[in-house]
């Protein structure tokens, strides 16, 4: 496979910024080679930990600074600033009589019957007075209903001006079918108030539902000036880094790279850059294992995420939300529950116990941290248990065992149990809360969650690994070497991907399939030009069509693919059937061959992709087939609680850095590596494979 | 432990049930107002999970043995008389899943939703001149539409053939049948996995953990005593517009009372029945369903809007409320056949009653009245010579609290949505003018009720118009000094040659291409005198096109100056004003107002007996 824009140099690194730490990974495209490092993140200036990351990484390989061949890079930067829900002062246009769209949203209330008596609504993203409505009208179909009122466009763009509102959303309705007063709106903002940054609906999504479609224009508007910022600021340190600068990507929310520059256009695409990442680096980990289909378990300090993917490809949403915000743009699908290492164990007013969402964090963190915690967390219940070892990073950070022993104790005494039940009692909850998270993905895609290799990473994905296994009948996981760097690696394990989308809703029975060619083509053609300025040769260029259908009379659609080459009659009676399907696996059952039961299309989609060389995994050098499983060796042993009723037992302690191919570990024991620990319960077997995964399975269902 | 894993997969399974449903429905009623609800219950057929209200499974049990109930059985029922209250009107269809361990029934899985149509005199099934249930639809008892796996291919082409949209009726029942089923494994498996003696007695700490709650979040609020309250649906569509009362006394006992702590809700006062089709029957099983259907009112009584969104309401709630209904022959205890088909209003109001009466009991802390349920819609042949039924359930402002101003157009039905202009423009043949609030309508209030909607169609070819609603007279009542929001009005050509105002019940109002309906929605109730609104806000409020510059005057007494951006108010005209205004209305007892619409239906009077504090 061609690498895109070429350059001399044959490494391609992949940095991961993160609240604590930026981890680096670098692939040598001539030599195979893969190496890892972490240094602090800096939060004030995250580019200066970006380029020191770069640094050392380059210094571990002997290599220059001209032998980078591209740099790709996960951002939480609009993450962040949607979480903490900073966005900032922000202006709205929209049609004359629509002004309220924001106000009114669905009309729907959160959560449970009767909460609108005492509901109080978030504030809007725009208030009202910063929102302008001009007149001008599409209909459905694209054509122009009333035109464009140029003059009151004028009016609202030079009040936004004298206002001093620099940050513009801009959503007309049925622009999705035709863009042309989007775009006047556009050519008169840049004419009235040229230092505005403006997001038009058209660009951001091309899909019907003006509520929906507003929302995401605004969230791109609003993080555009942020994550522009920051992406340039890095880009400028990149070009002046190496002579003639280095190529820099960056990772999106559906599972691509994109080039810095084509990025700050469409900002709102890096929202779920992070775990996007994650999720493909341990699907490419796992599949060279000889795994296909996978679930991912990202586990950090406050929350975990988890997402499925099948033969390489994670599973995507238009549906998502970041914060309070939804986004239609498609993303990866993950689920985040508030079950990480900092979650917090409390009683609730009806004296039950219930672990998370609120998190320590590492800011005042866990009892055990001893930095001014005041609340029991996951972390202590492991470190009280002997799950973990009494200190973090391989050493560096002792913990305060007593510490996590005296609030558990006073937890206990509250709860009338010992401490170890207390303890067990905590990640017990906690891993239904993670359990339940897997389970929601994959039932609602129809999956059966017992055919599917768990992916375990990140600080505390590892950790309750085993009962996970037992609560969702799972009877394999998979844990990397260096889980705390799979999402750095995933950055290299990814394609340049953009994705455009048309509404067209049309009955199959009224399809005409040379219309249907004709959008595609038209949305081929735009994904064919990014390409190009993406530096791909046309014969590179790959692009993947799929469309949503759905039953006439439904409001969601389900998402099958469209084969390549001309489209006829046949092609899209393929289309249908492949939707039959879908649906039938979805939600159990399907209409096919009913022909009082129409199918309708709905949306067009084209992913444009081009293709990246792909890390390869080396087969470590000693085989496992080479000779039977013999019993690794611990490097010590301690006693740990599985099992509150069983009390301690003593349990061998496996350091992971000296464990090779064909070496299984028996539980009740524990594997630690820097950052991450691995415990083994009583009734399980972990298996080093020739890639240095750990492999865990039942014992009692061993061949 | 093991309770909070019960009670996380039993949330979590509700949660895949309804999502299942959601995605794959056809009636506009299931897949955008959200008018469907799934629920788990046990064996002893108590409601375990709590965000929701659902139906009941007693009517099933009642006709069909548990110990018979075999793995892969359906059961469907509808009939409102044969539904032990659990069913309100005809085209809410039922079905109940059975959940096996060890060979035995351990729970049931349910899902009950509003279909388009299950026939009857008009499209949609909701007559509003009915005068009997045999007008309303096809009737099913309790029956087993899947034996064992097996569907019942007869009964469901009776039900078919009897309904006007036969396809998604197919397909909505379909969707609602696989989900439980799919609802019943995973629950099946819970039971597997713990073994039914620990489930069950998860179960039973579920449910005593909500009484708990409840006494001493809830009941600890009310103080030991009796209050009275009433409010009234304003027509039936059969009778000419009058005040159908709904009364409850609210008796608090204390702990010395041989029944002991509780909330008895006496029904006695209420009007006789209907002759249309607003009647409710809530008098079966000890009224279990109308108990779990008012109890979240109940909420409002906790700490703080945080706390009282986390209290479920569960069978836990059913021991703390006792319910006293009148004799046969009321609106709450209707002799078959009356109809029902528009009983959403009696049951609606309901909640508010328990509000009023409530807010009586504590010194005015509950929240301001709101009305969220009305259908409007269209239907005719479009463009393309298909016929077609637009139908929507817009929702209204929400009544104003000791906290909180209300909120604009928010539906009490969780996740009920309205319906995107850019989705109904490319079905049906009209444009969307304005789909904005309407104006001045939030009660004025100290703190202010929200506004309602106001949505402009224009319709593009000749159409009939329907409108099921209620509180086009009344209005939403302010409580505590706070003013009645505005009501429901719907107006054809507007400002044209032939502006006429529809009546909120109609089924069939004809409507030329080219002309626009305008419909406004109830504005919620104020809480609080209007005259100690902070001016700032009111200033907001005009800004934000939520008050006019005259109703800044008129209900709130502030003194505007300048205009568009520069709007501020003039402090020293305020309070001058201001003084003005409360010395001329005096002193008042009247705890109420249920606005000018009152009067008209009244005799005049301006407050009830019952409105005094």
């Amino acid at each position: 496979m061609t690498s895109g824009p070429s350059r001399a140099g044959s490494l391609r690194i992949g940095i991961d910024t993160g609240g604590t730490f930026t981890d680096v990974v670098a692939f040598d495209e001539a030599s195979g080679a893969l190496l890892t490092t972490k240094t602090p993140s800096t939060p004030h200036d995250p580019a200066e930990g970006f380029l020191a990351g770069i640094d050392k990484i380059l210094a571990a390989s002997g290599a220059a600074r001209d032998a980078i061949a591209a740099v790709s890079h996960g951002t939480t930067v609009a993450t962040n600033q949607l979480l903490e829900g900073h966005v900032g002062r922000l202006g709205f246009i929209t049609n004359t009589g629509y002004e309220s769209v924001l106000e009114i949203a669905r009309q729907s209330v959160p959560d449970g019957y009767g909460n609108s008596y005492f509901w109080v609504k978030p504030d809007r993203i725009v208030p009202r007075d910063r929102v302008k409505g001009v007149g001008g009208r599409m209909t459905w179909t694209g054509d122009e209903l009333r035109p464009f009122d140029v003059d009151e466009a004028r009016t609202a763009a030079q009040w936004f001006r004298e206002q001093g509102i620099d940050t513009l959303g801009v959503c007309f309705l049925h622009s999705y079918a035709n863009p042309a007063h989007e775009q006047a709106m556009r050519a008169i903002l840049a004419e009235e108030h040229p230092d505005a940054v403006v997001s038009i609906s058209s660009e951001v999504l091309r899909e019907y539902r003006e509520y929906e479609r507003s929302m995401t224009t605004l969230v791109d508007a609003a993080v555009k000036p942020k994550v522009a910022a920051y992406v340039r600021r890095i880009a400028h340190s990149l070009e002046e880094y190496a002579d003639g600068g280095v190529p820099f990507y960056v990772m999106k929310s559906n599972g691509g790279v994109l080039s810095a520059t084509e990025v700050v256009n469409q900002p709102i695409s890096t929202v779920l850059s992070g775990p996007a990442a994650g999720a493909l680096g341990a699907a490419l980990i796992a599949s060279v294992a000889g795994f296909d289909r996978v679930l991912t378990c990202d586990g950090g300090g406050t929350s975990t995420d988890v997402s499925v993917v099948i033969d390489g490809e994670p599973t995507l949403t238009t549906e998502g939300s970041v914060g309070a915000y939804p986004s239609k743009i498609p993303m990866i699908d993950v689920v985040t529950v508030g079950a990480g290492g900092g979650s917090i164990a409390w009683l609730s007013p009806e004296g039950t116990l219930k672990v998370g969402p609120q998190s320590a964090g590492a800011d005042p963190g866990p009892l055990c941290y001893a930095t001014g915690g005041t609340d029991v967390t996951i972390t202590d219940a492991h470190v009280v248990l002997g799950r973990i070892p009494p200190h973090l990073l391989g050493g560096e950070i002792p913990l305060d065992v007593d510490a996590a022993r005296k609030g558990i104790e006073a937890l206990a005494g509250r709860l009338g149990m010992s401490v170890e039940e207390t303890a067990t009692g905590v990640l017990e909850i906690s891993a239904w809360n993670q359990a339940n998270a897997l389970r929601q993905i994959t039932v609602k895609r129809g999956l059966d969650v017992r055919d599917f290799t768990l992916t375990t990473f990140g600080g505390s994905g590892s950790l309750l690994l085993c009962r996970l296994m037992d609560v969702l009948g799972i009877p394999t996981v998979l844990v990397p070497p260096n889980p705390g760097n799979v999402s750095a690696f995933g950055l290299l394990t990814v394609d340049v991907k953009n994705d455009y989308v048309q509404t067209a809703v049309r009955l199959a029975t009224d399809l005409d399939a040379r219309e249907v060619e004709d959008l595609y083509g038209g949305l081929a053609e735009r994904a064919s030009l990014a390409l190009e300025a993406e530096g791909f040769a046309p014969a590179d260029r790959r692009f993947v069509r799929t469309a949503d259908l759905r039953y006439f009379g439904q409001a969601f659609e389900v998402r099958v693919p469209v084969p390549e080459g001309p489209l006829d009659a046949g092609a899209l009676d393929e289309v249908a059937a492949a939707f039959h399907a879908e649906h039938r696996t979805l939600y159990g059952y399907d209409f096919a061959g009913d022909d009082s039961q129409q199918v309708e299309w709905v949306n067009l989609r084209v992913s444009g992709i081009g293709p990246l060389r792909r890390p390869t995994i080396r087969r470590h050098e000693r085989e496992a087939s080479a000779s039977p499983s013999r019993p690794a060796t611990p490097s010590s042993r301690r006693p740990v609680c599985f099992d509150a009723e069983q009390g301690y037992e003593d349990s061998g302690v496996y350091d992971r850095a000296t464990l090779l191919p064909g070496e299984e570990v028996r539980g009740p024991a524990v594997i630690e590596e820097y950052g991450s620990t691995v415990p083994i319960h009583p009734g399980f077997v972990a298996r080093i494979d020739t890639y240095l995964n750990v492999i865990v399975t039942r014992e009692d269902e061993e061949k | 432990m093991l309770v909070e894993i019960v009670q996380g997969s039993l949330a979590s399974i509700e949660h895949e049930v309804e999502t299942a449903i959601a995605r794959t429905s056809r009636s506009p009623m299931i897949r955008d107002a959200h008018d469907f609800r799934a629920g788990i219950h046990d064996r002893l057929l108590r409601k375990l999970t709590g965000r929701s209200y659902s139906a009941l499974v007693h009517p099933v049990a009642r006709d069909f043995p548990l110990a018979e109930m075999r793995p892969g059985d359906v059961f469907f029922h509808n009939d409102v008389y044969r539904s032990e209250g659990g069913i309100g009107h005809l085209p809410d269809l039922c079905v109940t899943v059975p959940v096996f361990a060890g060979g035995r029934v351990v729970a049931f899985v349910q899902a009950f939703g509003h279909h388009d149509d299950i026939g009857g005199a008009v499209p949609g099934s909701m007559p509003s001149a009915a005068t009997s249930v045999y007008e309303e639809g096809l009737m099913v008892p309790p029956i087993r539409l899947w034996d064992a796996g097996t569907p019942n291919r007869a009964a469901l082409a009776i039900m078919t053939r009897n309904s006007r949209m036969p396809e998604s009726l197919a397909a909505d029942l379909d969707a609602e049948c696989s989900a439980c089923l799919m609802g019943a494994r995973r629950l099946g498996e819970l039971f597997e996995r713990y073994g039914v003696e620990a489930v069950e007695a998860c179960f039973d700490a579920i449910i005593d953990r909500t009484t708990q709650t409840y006494q001493r979040e809830i009941l600890a609020k009310i103080p030991v005593g009796s209050w009275v309250w009433e409010d009234y649906a304003e027509h039936d569509g059969v009778d000419e517009p009058m005040l159908h009362t709904q009364r409850i006394t609210l008796t608090r006992t204390g702990p010395e009372d041989p029944g002991g702590e509780r909330v008895i809700l006496d029904f006695a006062g209420t009007s006789p029945q209907a002759k249309g089709p607003i009647n409710h029957c809530g008098d079966y099983s000890d009224g279990v369903f109308l108990k779990k259907w008012l109890a979240p009112i109940l909420r409002n009584l906790a700490d703080t809007p945080e706390r009282m969104a986390e209290l479920d309401v569960n069978e836990g709630v059913v021991p703390l409320i006792e319910m006293r209904f009148p004799p046969k022959g009321t609106l709450l205890t209707p002799e078959f056949p009356a109809p029902t088909n528009a009983r959403t209003f009696v049951i609606l109001r309901l909640l508010g009653v328990l509000a009023g009466v409530l807010a009586k009991a504590v010194d005015g802390r509950m929240p301001a009245d709101q009305e969220t349920i009305r259908y409007t819609g269209v239907y005719g042949i479009d463009l393309a010579g298909r016929p077609y039924l637009m139908r929507e359930v817009l929702g209204g402002g929400s009544g104003g609290r000791y906290y909180a101003d209300g909120e604009d157009t928010i539906h009490v039905v969780p996740d009920s949505r309205n319906l995107p202009t850019e989705f109904t423009e490319s079905r049906f043949p009209f444009v969307v003018e304005s789909l904005s609030v309407a104006v001045d309508s939030g009660g004025p209030g100290k703190f202010r009720g929200g506004l309602g909607y106001e949505k402009q169609l224009r319709m593009l070819a000749d159409a009939h118009f329907m409108s099921i609603a209620d509180r086009s007279i009344l209005a939403c009542w302010g409580v505590n000094g706070g003013l009645a929001g505005r009501p429901f009005a719907v107006v054809v050509d507007p400002g044209g040659p032939d502006e006429r105002t529809v009546d909120a019940l109609a089924d069939a109002e004809p409507v030329r291409a080219g002309e626009v309906i305008r419909i406004r929605t109830t504005g919620g109730g104020g809480w609080g005198d209007p005259l100690e609104r902070d001016p700032a806000l009111v200033v907001r409020d005009v800004r934000w096109a939520k008050v006019s510059s005259d109703g800044a005057r008129d209900d709130y007494g502030v003194v505007l100056t300048g205009s568009g951006d520069e709007l501020a108010y003039d402090a020293g005209a305020t309070a001058a004003l201001r003084a003005d205004r409360i010395a001329e209305r005096g002193e008042s007892e009247v705890f109420f107002d249920r606005g000018p619409g009152y009067a008209t239906l009244a005799d005049g009077a301006t407050h009830a007996a019952v409105d005094v504090r």
